[in-house]
């Protein structure tokens, strides 16, 4: 054990001057140890889920950054400096992720966060962001409010928002044979979000909502939601719940049929969960933040990479839009030709970018990525696991809210 | 008398500690802290009264969410925010200690636990006046009254808990060691003896309990403008388990044992978290350990030292398991 | 379709959501009935048996075989972990002690299946003769949830005549009243406490293995059904077997027919519930007052 505090009673003041050295130099030893380095390395912050429930989107982060880092600094790094990725685990509670932040600031020097998995965690650091004069960009943190009613002005988001997601789904599903839809979310921030994007976007197109339905955060048994929504003759089914969720629906939704009477659609279609699922999530419909079917010069050059490192592994879509994160924080800095704060702000605002997501525009308005829209629908095509198909790509242009909202006006 | 001398030592090392470690460390240690405050809280229920609650979470989620709102709406000074926000979340803990005394053993342990769980879906059922699983952030530290603000800095917060954590314990150990802490004991011994001497256990239950809940909610309180936010997670389940352990760890029915179970705990937890990713393999060793071999806890183990070193008992701590 | 129908399916929901809540609830109180062990690790038990479940269906390719063998290797391993860590315990006669060798032990445990299997979720499927769905006045009902609804009648009457009808079961049940006396009678009390222990941890472990196909094993199941089994073991009462029948069934029931009709309340009306119950019998309903 490291501290000596355990003994607060009872000890001389020789113990006392001892244990207070031991503690003082163990707590100091990584700062005096790196100032020996050569070429100070550009650090980065991933405060990110390494234990707990979200567990599965922090192992992509990191597995993401690793390659990231690897392959950065074979070819120079950044500005010339290595880049060094500190990775905290916050185990996805907002309290553990401020102090982390907190203590990369003042105790490692550390001014730029990426990586966040839990919105909520996102939302408790961003009003500390001006404080700690850091700056935050967003890899996967969907709630549209981010970059609305909680601007600030060193939080950017690259990533695809959920208002993004339901838009997109929604003008795919404009031309489709279904007319009425059910929703069904998860009862918290992201799910409500999520469905009530949807149901703007859905009724703007001309269909209706028969009905929504909130289950609780961490409910693992569907039958009653499935037997609701099946009682409603809703054509189809917008399904704003993820992971340990999503995989609990679609298992159970299987299992009744529901897929054979109602068209599911969803916000996110995730990899993993199409793994796990397997031929249970073939025909799913959905936005996807970041098909790795995609087919541009980035993307094929980011896949071979990815799959070179981890063994053909299929990105999912935590790893493409972390892969986008940092290559617009690197392409800022590099304009910027700094690593300060402010001067990255400066340069993001209007950046367009050529990532693996197609090309991306930080907008000034309100720090929001501005990302092409993907409509995939699950399919087996002959592989080990079943993959995203690409349906339709829609323009940036349509798919981003109007600035520091997370409505449409058109 | 050595206590007094014990005390003190520990008060100036406490004092000082602020020019021992790094600016970046006192974070944590504000943190553990506060949770030492919390987990001496429960020390008079599980430690001097024997009775398990699973729900303690629920003191410090009220105290944390009423000095959220407290500040949120109203702006209050820090220091009055702290009293009020213990004051209004003990009100609520008066009906509620008061249908939990009602029983004892694992009804009493199950009845607390199942108020904590209604005030955790109670969060998120007022999520227009809770901020649901959202939470309250962007929480300040007014300052006042008359113009004090040493505490909006984090040293002088720190100040600020390690003050109200020395004053509760010394109030605690005022009432274990009054009249009415030994009917306390003689409920953990033997309440039904306890009840045939004349005592009305049921009211001292209810009233230790609302102490309980009173501290409890003072650690809460402290944490909000410490975070900067509130969140659900300040009334999951699984810290009624964690402050369990720590009052265990630490030696219970000591009072100071809990206060260092606590600190113990969040630093063992940060420092392990710190050094490797699977940080939760030894955490969940060190108490597997802790155990077996030393089950009078932190406390104890320094009491059977210094009784082993010195020829006079130790006046200070009874170890109890 | 008609109430009539309505509240057939409705019915038939709860049932099988009451069969996966028995498995976890009725390990955890015959536990607590033989041994006074709040067991905190009882949901990474769970969860074990689901990865357990996964891994034996993987190389066998037969589900049913993985429903037999995981909760075996469970309750082997349960029985490792009390000869190991929860026998040296008992003379002390300390709750503390226990909350926390069992608390230590889920943590572990979570830790250690994420570093076995990783992180990402693992999905088990259903065999073949149980895909499917039978239809119920009209309404489509997954054979699996029939089968689990079995299996559940099943495995509550097995235990139940067990404990009641066999001498073994009158010893277990001695023992969780007074184990002085049936020692001092000459009854292995120790053999008792490990038999209980086993079987507890292997309906944990089978509860996993069965849930695996409708949630897929993933980390975090552990944690988040933990509550879900306190919850039920309260209302229906500490130690007592028959409780955590009841307990199911009740919660089941509340939170099929409140989900439909007040969808977020649900969650609230269980605890509303647990809390009534335990005012009017501190208990739980069948539960002894200590």
């Amino acid at each position: 054990m490291n501290f000596d505090l355990s003994n607060k009673k009872g000890l001389t003041r020789r113990k006392v001057l001892v244990g207070g050295a031991a503690t003082m130099s163990v707590l100091a030893a990584p700062a005096y140890l790196r100032k020996a380095t050569a070429a100070t390395p550009i650090k980065i912050g991933i405060p990110t889920v390494i234990t707990g429930g979200y567990a599965v989107l922090g192992s992509h982060v990191m597995r993401t950054a690793k390659l990231v880092e690897k392959m950065r600094n074979a070819s120079g790094g950044v500005l010339g400096r290595p880049i060094e990725f500190i990775y905290k685990d916050t185990k996805g509670e907002p309290a553990d992720c401020v102090r982390k932040c907190q203590e990369l600031v003042e105790r490692d020097d550390c001014r730029i966060f990426t990586g966040v998995v839990v919105s909520s965690e996102a939302r408790a650091i961003m009003p500390k962001l001006e404080e700690w004069d850091a700056f935050f960009i967003s890899h996967g943190n969907g709630d549209g409010r981010l970059t609305a009613e909680f601007y600030v002005d060193n939080f950017f988001r690259a990533n695809t928002s959920a208002p993004m997601g339901a838009r997109a789904l929604a003008l795919y599903l404009k031309d489709a044979e279904q007319k009425n839809f059910y929703a069904i979310g998860s009862d918290y921030a992201w799910g409500h979000s999520s469905v009530e994007s949807f149901e703007a976007q859905i009724t703007k197109v001309g269909k209706n909502i028969s009905g929504t339905v909130f289950a609780p955060v961490g409910n693992k048994d569907y039958s009653t939601y499935i037997t609701k929504i099946l009682q409603s003759g809703a054509e189809g089914c917008y399904v704003a719940l993820q992971g340990d969720e999503g995989r609990a629906f679609y298992s159970q939704a299987q299992q009744y049929g529901l897929s054979d009477r109602v068209q599911m659609v969803t916000e996110i279609v995730s990899q993993a969960n199409i793994r796990a699922l397997g031929n249970d999530s073939v025909g799913l419909v959905g936005g996807s933040r970041y098909p790795f079917t995609y087919e541009n010069e980035a993307n094929k050059n980011f896949l071979s990479a990815f799959q070179a490192e981890y063994d053909g592994e299929i990105p999912d879509w935590t790893d493409g839009e972390m892969y986008q994160a940092l290559d617009i924080l690197f392409k800022a800095m590099e304009n910027a030709d700094s690593d300060e704060t402010k001067k990255i702000v400066a340069a993001m605002e209007g950046l367009e970018v050529d990532s693996v997501k197609g090309k991306t525009l930080m907008r000034e308005c309100d720090h929001q990525g501005e990302n092409q829209g993907f409509v995939v629908r699950v399919s087996d095509m002959g592989g080990s696991e079943p993959v995203p198909e690409i349906l339709k790509i829609y323009p940036r242009e349509m798919i981003t809210p109007d600035c520091r909202s997370t409505s449409y006006s058109s | 008398m050595r206590f007094w001398l014990l005390l003190g030592t520990a008060i100036l090392f406490s004092i000082c500690i602020p020019f021992m470690v790094p600016y970046y460390a006192m974070t944590i240690v504000i943190a553990a802290l506060i949770w030492g405050l919390f987990a001496m809280s429960l020390d008079l229920l599980v430690g001097y009264t024997r009775l398990y609650s699973f729900g303690h979470v629920a003191s410090y989620g009220l105290g944390a969410y009423s000095s959220a709102l407290l500040i949120l709406h109203f702006d209050i000074p820090v220091p009055i925010t702290i009293f009020l926000a213990t004051g209004i979340a003990t009100l609520i803990a008066v009906p509620i200690t008061w249908i939990c005394t009602r029983t004892h053993g694992v009804s009493f342990a199950m009845l607390t636990l199942a108020f904590a769980q209604l005030g955790y879906a109670m969060l998120f059922r007022f999520k227009e006046f809770t901020g649901g699983s959202n939470g309250l952030p962007g929480i300040t530290r007014p300052a006042g009254p008359f113009g004090l603000d040493f505490f909006q800095s984090k040293i002088g917060y720190y100040y600020m808990v390690l003050a109200f954590l020395i004053a509760s314990f010394l109030i605690c150990r005022n009432i274990v060691n009054s009249p009415f802490g030994k009917v306390l004991s003689g409920i953990r011994e033997n309440e039904m003896k306890t009840q045939a001497l004349g005592y009305n256990v049921r009211n001292y239950k209810w009233f230790v309990a609302i102490m309980s809940y009173m501290f409890g909610s003072l650690s809460g309180a402290l944490f909000t403008p410490y975070a900067g936010f509130a969140s659900p997670e300040l009334f999951f389940w699984l810290i009624s388990g964690t402050v369990l352990i720590m009052v265990i760890v630490g030696g219970s029915g000591t009072l100071i044992g809990p206060i260092i179970g606590g600190i113990f705990f969040i630093l063992l937890e940060h420092e392990l978290s710190e050094i490797t990713q699977l940080w939760p393999l030894a955490f969940g060793t060190v108490f597997i350990m802790f155990v077996l071999f030393f089950p009078q806890g932190i406390w104890g183990i320094f009491t059977t030292i210094s009784k082993k070193s010195k020829s006079n008992p130790s006046e200070s701590g009874h170890a109890h398991s | 379709m008609d109430f009539f129908s309505f509240l057939v399916i409705q019915s038939l929901n709860a049932l099988s959501q009451a069969s996966i809540l028995f498995f976890i609830a009725s390990g955890l109180t015959l536990i607590f009935g033989i041994m006074r062990i709040v067991n905190f690790a009882h949901g990474a038990l769970y969860m074990l048996g689901a990865y357990i479940g996964y891994t034996v269906a993987i190389y066998t390719g037969s589900f049913f075989l993985a429903l037999i063998i995981a909760p075996i290797l469970v309750a082997c391993f349960g029985i490792v972990f009390e000869k190991l860590l929860l026998s040296p315990l008992y003379k002390r006669q300390d709750g503390g002690a226990y909350l926390m060798v069992t608390f230590g032990l889920a943590v572990i445990l979570a830790e250690a299946i994420k570093l076995t299997w990783g992180a990402d979720p693992k999905g088990v499927q259903i065999p073949e003769m149980l895909r499917g769905i039978v239809i119920v006045f009209d309404f489509p009902f997954p054979k699996y949830r029939v089968f689990l609804i079995i299996i559940g009648v099943l495995m509550a009457l097995s235990v139940w005549l067990f404990l009641e009808k066999t001498r073994i079961g009158l010893l277990v049940r001695a023992v969780s009243q007074n184990p002085q006396m049936v020692n001092a009678l000459g009854t292995n009390v120790v053999f008792i406490r490990n038999l209980v222990f086993a079987i507890g941890c292997g309906l944990a472990g089978m509860g996993g293995v069965l849930a695996a196909p409708m949630v897929t094993a993933f980390l975090g199941m552990g944690s988040s059904v933990i509550i879900d089994a306190f919850v039920i073991v309260i209302i229906g009462g500490m130690g007592s077997f028959l409780g955590s029948i009841i307990g199911s069934l009740l919660v089941a029931f509340v939170l099929v027919f409140g989900a439909y009709y007040v969808p977020d309340l649900a969650l609230a009306i269980i605890y509303l519930l647990m809390l009534i119950i335990l005012i009017v019998r501190p208990g739980g309903l069948l539960g002894k007052e200590e």
